[in-house]
């Protein structure tokens, strides 16, 4: 590693992702990091296949969601000292050369977190027109409850420093917390960018996806969460 | 009048909710608070709630004072909801610090050297070797 991040954890949710967890972790550890699996109370080998790849594996002991797995992973992560993070999907649909683009971005000075964002510049690959309407709603929700100024929302790649790290504390457990990784970074002040990058969508990660019904369930998620301590 | 005492009993036991819960969910406090005192009113008033009743449409006082008590359940409901999110706040803070906990365990153990075999001391083998069988 070159420049002030000496040490960089990827942060990997997992549930039921037996079939391809290996190979993610595989890509990653050839890339040359040091990668956390939080295993969702999987009930396929979850765990298993990503420790055999190279990962570090957390169980949880049942499964709580994404946010939860996602906020567990980067617990573990500052536990051993990293001064980085990118959080990275399961699913596959990421790529390994994403990571040093980002972690390029929260080098600069003064920035904390690096957005990945499929409507940049990137040629995201197979995106479904109904998920493209799906994120076009969510990223307008988006903009008008944080005020950030984002092209891309409940996109999985992401990097932050340690400092980033520290200052949010995800406790939307499924997928609302996407909505509020932003909602936090908007009320921490920290500064972000976005970064382009490039989305593999495939029948396995679009099985896995999110709905048009998921977006009411992180709506109500997202109310509910606003009406208690 | 049976009638009005057991409703007002009832409402003071919802004031009394609604004060207990407006810690952990400031939303429940004034929403319940309101609904029961609304409620409260209209029983010992009960010409007032007919008023009400015609002005909004609704027609009968009574069924005004059923339609606050259904308000009343319902965030009786929410707050029960809310409750269960605050639970699974708790478990899943639990769930995060087993699993980190077994993590660090299983690293801790992975890198300890592995215990070797105690020697057994003037311990006869089991079986003798097949050399010396074969001199027999």
């Amino acid at each position: 590693m070159t420049g002030r991040i000496r040490n960089p954890w990827i942060v990997v949710a997992a549930y039921n992702e037996a079939p391809m967890v290996g190979s993610v972790v595989s890509g990653i550890r050839r890339a040359g990091y040091t990668v956390v699996v939080v295993d969702d109370g999987s009930s396929d080998r979850t765990g298993d296949v990503a420790l055999l790849a190279g990962a570090v594996v957390v169980r949880h002991p049942v499964n709580l969601g994404q946010g939860a797995a996602l906020q567990t992973g980067i617990d573990y992560a500052l536990k051993r000292r990293a001064d980085a993070l990118v959080t990275f999907d399961a699913d596959g649909q990421h790529s390994p050369l994403a990571i040093a683009a980002l972690l390029a971005a929260i080098e600069q000075p003064g920035i904390d977190f690096a957005l990945g964002s499929r409507f940049l510049t990137g040629a995201t690959a197979n995106l479904p027109v109904s998920r493209r309407i799906l994120l076009s709603a969510a990223l307008w929700f988006t903009r008008a409850s944080t005020g950030l100024p984002v092209t891309d929302t409940h996109n999985g790649l992401r990097a932050m420093t340690a400092r980033g790290a520290r200052a949010i504390s995800l406790r939307q457990n499924r997928m609302a917390h996407a909505s509020e990784i932003l909602h936090q970074i908007a009320q921490s002040g920290l500064r972000f960018v976005e970064v382009p990058v490039n989305i593999e969508y495939s029948a396995y990660s679009l099985a896995k996806g999110q709905r048009i019904t998921d977006a009411l369930a992180i709506l109500i998620d997202l109310f509910a969460r606003r009406l208690y301590r | 009048m049976i009638a009005q005492l057991l409703l007002t009993a009832f409402l003071a036991l919802v004031l009394v909710y609604a004060w207990l819960e407006h810690r952990t969910v400031p939303i429940i406090g004034p929403l319940a608070s309101s609904a029961a005192i609304a409620g409260l009113y209209f029983v010992w008033v009960p010409e007032h709630a007919t008023t009400l009743a015609a002005f909004v449409g609704i027609g009968r006082g009574s069924d005004l004072i059923v339609y606050t008590w259904v308000v009343i359940s319902l965030l009786i409901m929410l707050n029960l909801h809310l409750k269960l999110r605050l639970q699974l706040d708790m478990i899943t803070r639990l769930a995060r610090a087993v699993a980190i906990d077994r993590a660090k365990e299983s690293r801790r153990e992975a890198g300890q050297p592995r215990k070797r075999r105690p020697v057994m001391l003037g311990r006869k083998a089991e079986a003798p070797p097949i050399e010396l069988q074969a001199k027999k």
